[in-house]
């Protein structure tokens, strides 16, 4: 549990979203994304729309909490589309959003659908010009013989308007659905991955794609392991990853082939013979993963673990975090109801220390590296009050409940936190439940 | 072959099924063939539920098709190593198939009783409950179960179309339609279209369609028309737009001559237009 001096005490900081049970299905909350300063914070939902949060400026005096984020700019990303050749129609829920670094005043980010890509480039306005010759101010043309004297125009401030336009659609690569998209550290090209395939990008061309992964049998009755995430090593350009349904994680080194079905490693981690059940397979296929920022070490989380590997050890993770290990006395119920296919995203904070993911119950856990400490946590309303420090949650797994523990029974599997993202600079995470964004932040002296 | 099931409404089964899951989790006296059996039961509805879906997900489909094959090459080693062999299932009776018409799936059951029954009686008396909704299930069906499913995620596709289609062992199903779909040509252009045939198997639908003859369908169909003597050349696929335009001026050739006897021809070629027009028309 929590507890010591060096521990995070979290705070409630703020929570977006409708108040009410009633969960609107375009409203259900599918990515959650800081930029790499941190400054914005960028959501996509069921219904296709990108909403970005902005931190206001930490005011100097207020020292006791860091600033809050607002609304900056909301936009309609993809809509639903209908592929007549198949007769499908196409979700237009974002899948992922990944931001480019900032390069100029303008902000760049990649957010994806089931298809197609696309790049947007939001972009501020707080000046305009006012003055012109032969123009009103309205925009209706002047008499010319009215205009007796030549002036300059000049750029006047106005309100802030944020434009939020696509700058590049990058479409119909894609046969199966897009699970990941990831930019590279050259900042030029970026991956995408589906099911069977993964393809990179050039930010500048749309009308091609190179297929570097492929993994689709010539006859698909063979068939047996598909393409889970994939992610482009933070520092190494040439380096990505790609996970599967069956466990495994390949490291792939685009300098070696142009296809790069072959890996230069394969991480898995035997089978523990004392679990094995017929829903192993089903369990052990991984939901996310990410590098660490140092690009030592990489982040895979499966249905009831996370687990932290050594890009130099490709036999056994370094380290495992069981997230809710009593379910696994459930999982036939799980796969019934098909909560067992759920899939839990992790994230790493700034520092790699620790590292956080989403359970039931609008659950969720951090785990200390360091101190091998971990917490569970609830976002909740019922927490309201800002700078009120979360109470740490415990579930009682069998046997004897203790006051304030809950029970497993008792949990709600409809409320699943399955996206989180953490500040890259400051004790600040975003958890989205169905339809709610919180926010939390660690306690200030 | 439809069993003479109880129907049962799908909210009890889903009650049923809840209640299934949770003896599986928190029995430890359930034996494991039962639990198996109850497994794969479940697996193989999921993969029925899967394929009524517009667009199957792929990711589920492959995993529980992947839990399918592990039963499926567990008990084939159970039935290879001993002869007198724990049961695959329960034995049959009247209610050895569950009342899941109603939502339209169809799992051929073998004709003939699993030889190993006799060993199950003990089973029998285990749990009623569990035992009245489990399905007899052959090898060949999970095998179809899992192609079907499979063949019905792979798309037409412009991309990179797959290399031949191989033939392969014993794990692949048996149905004749499947190996002359595989056995064609490599036309790859035919090949795309096949696979989204493929998902529409008649060998994986109610069986209907196949029992009946071509003409039964089209016997309510009336055909009286094509049966005049009127003079109709054969027809033709077109082979292009400006011969299927001549076409009609071929059919009245007499019309554009002046002699004598063709002007004759021409009044009983104008008299049986008159008469096509009345059927046309219908008056």
């Amino acid at each position: 549990g929590a507890g010591g001096g060096n521990d995070i005490q979290w705070c409630f900081s703020q929570v977006k979203g409708a108040v009410d049970d009633d969960v609107a299905e375009a409203d259900i909350i599918s990515t959650v994304e800081f930029n790499h300063s941190g400054e914005l914070l960028a959501t996509g939902d069921k219904g296709g729309r990108v909403v970005i949060f902005q931190q206001e400026q930490e005011n100097k005096t207020q020292s006791h909490s860091r600033g809050e984020y607002n609304v900056y700019s909301t936009f309609q990303s993809h809509e639903p589309e209908f592929d007549y050749l198949k007769s499908l129609e196409i979700e237009e829920k974002i899948n992922k959003i990944r931001w480019l670094p900032q390069k100029n005043a303008a902000q760049f980010l990649l957010s994806t659908n089931d298809k197609t890509i696309k790049l947007w480039k939001i972009s501020e306005r707080d000046k305009r010009p006012e003055g012109y010759n032969l123009k009103e101010e309205d925009g209706r043309y002047r008499d010319p013989t009215t205009v007796t004297t030549l002036r300059v125009p000049v750029f006047r401030p106005m309100d802030l308007m944020v434009e939020a336009s696509p700058r590049r659609i990058f479409a119909n690569a894609h046969t199966y659905h897009i699970n990941s998209i990831s930019i590279n550290s050259d900042y030029e090209t970026y991956l995408s991955a589906d099911d069977l395939r993964i393809n990179l990008w050039h930010l500048e061309i749309t009308d091609r794609s190179f297929n570097i992964v492929d993994i689709k049998p010539a006859n698909m009755e063979e068939l047996t392991e598909v393409i889970t995430a994939a992610e482009f090593h933070p520092n190494s350009c040439s380096t990505f990853v790609y996970s599967s349904s069956k466990g495994t994680i390949r490291l792939c080194d685009m300098r070696a082939a142009a296809l790069c079905d072959r890996h230069s490693k394969l991480f898995e981690e035997p089978e523990d013979p004392s679990n094995r059940s017929f829903f192993s397979e089903i369990i052990s296929s991984i939901s996310d993963v990410k590098f660490s920022h140092s690009g030592r070490y990489m982040m895979t989380r499966d249905y009831l673990s996370v687990k932290i590997w050594d890009l130099n050890m490709e036999n056994r993770p370094v380290e495992t975090y069981q997230v809710h290990e009593y379910l696994r006395s459930k999982l036939c119920s799980l796969y019934e109801n098909d909560c067992i296919f759920d899939k839990f995203e992790c994230c790493w904070n700034g520092l790699d220390s620790i590292v956080m993911t989403g359970s039931y119950n609008n659950f969720f856990r951090m785990f200390d590296r360091n101190t091998k400490r971990d917490v569970t946590l609830e976002a909740s309303r019922e927490n309201n009050k800002p700078r009120t420090v979360l109470k740490p949650r415990k579930v009682c797994a069998s046997g004897k409940r203790k006051k304030d523990e809950i029970s497993v029974d008792s949990l709600d599997f409809n409320k699943k936190i399955l996206h989180t993202a953490w500040h890259p600079k400051e004790n600040i995470i975003a958890v989205a439940t169905t339809n709610n964004l919180y926010i939390f932040q660690d306690k200030m002296n | 072959m439809l069993g003479r099931g109880l129907k049962r409404k799908l909210s009890d089964y889903e009650e049923n099924m809840a209640g299934l899951s949770s003896a599986f989790d928190s029995s430890r006296s359930l034996p494991y063939p039962l639990k198996r059996q109850l497994m794969l039961n479940m697996c193989l509805t999921k993969l029925q539920t899967y394929k009524m879906l517009v667009e199957p997900n792929l990711h589920r489909s492959v995993l529980i098709a992947n839990t399918v094959r592990q039963i499926q090459e567990e008990m084939r080693q159970e039935s290879n190593q001993q002869p007198v062999n724990i049961c695959p299932g329960i034995a049959p009776s009247s209610h050895s198939y569950t009342g899941m018409d109603s939502s339209g799936i169809s799992l051929q059951l073998p004709s003939g009783i699993s030889p190993q029954e006799s060993n199950c009686c003990d089973l029998r008396s285990v749990e009623d409950p569990i035992e009245n909704s489990l399905l007899i299930v052959s090898d060949d069906d999970m095998s179809s179960a899992i192609s079907s499913i499979l063949k019905d995620l792979d798309f037409v596709e412009d991309i990179s179309p797959p290399t031949c289609l191989v033939p392969t062992g014993d794990d692949q199903p048996k149905f004749p339609e499947n190996t002359s779909l595989k056995l064609e040509d490599d036309r790859q252009d035919l090949k795309g279209a096949e696979c989204v045939f493929g998902s529409f198997e008649i060998s994986n639908s109610t069986s209907y369609l196949k029992d009946l003859a071509i003409d039964d369908i089209f016997e309510d169909i009336d055909t009286s028309m094509y049966d005049s003597d009127f003079c109709c050349p054969p027809l033709m696929l077109p082979r292009s737009p400006s011969l299927a335009t001549e076409e009609p001026l071929k059919t009245f050739p007499s019309c554009n001559s002046s002699s004598a006897n063709n002007i004759q021809l021409c009044r009983t070629d104008l008299s049986e237009l008159d008469h096509i027009m009345e059927i046309l028309v219908g008056s």
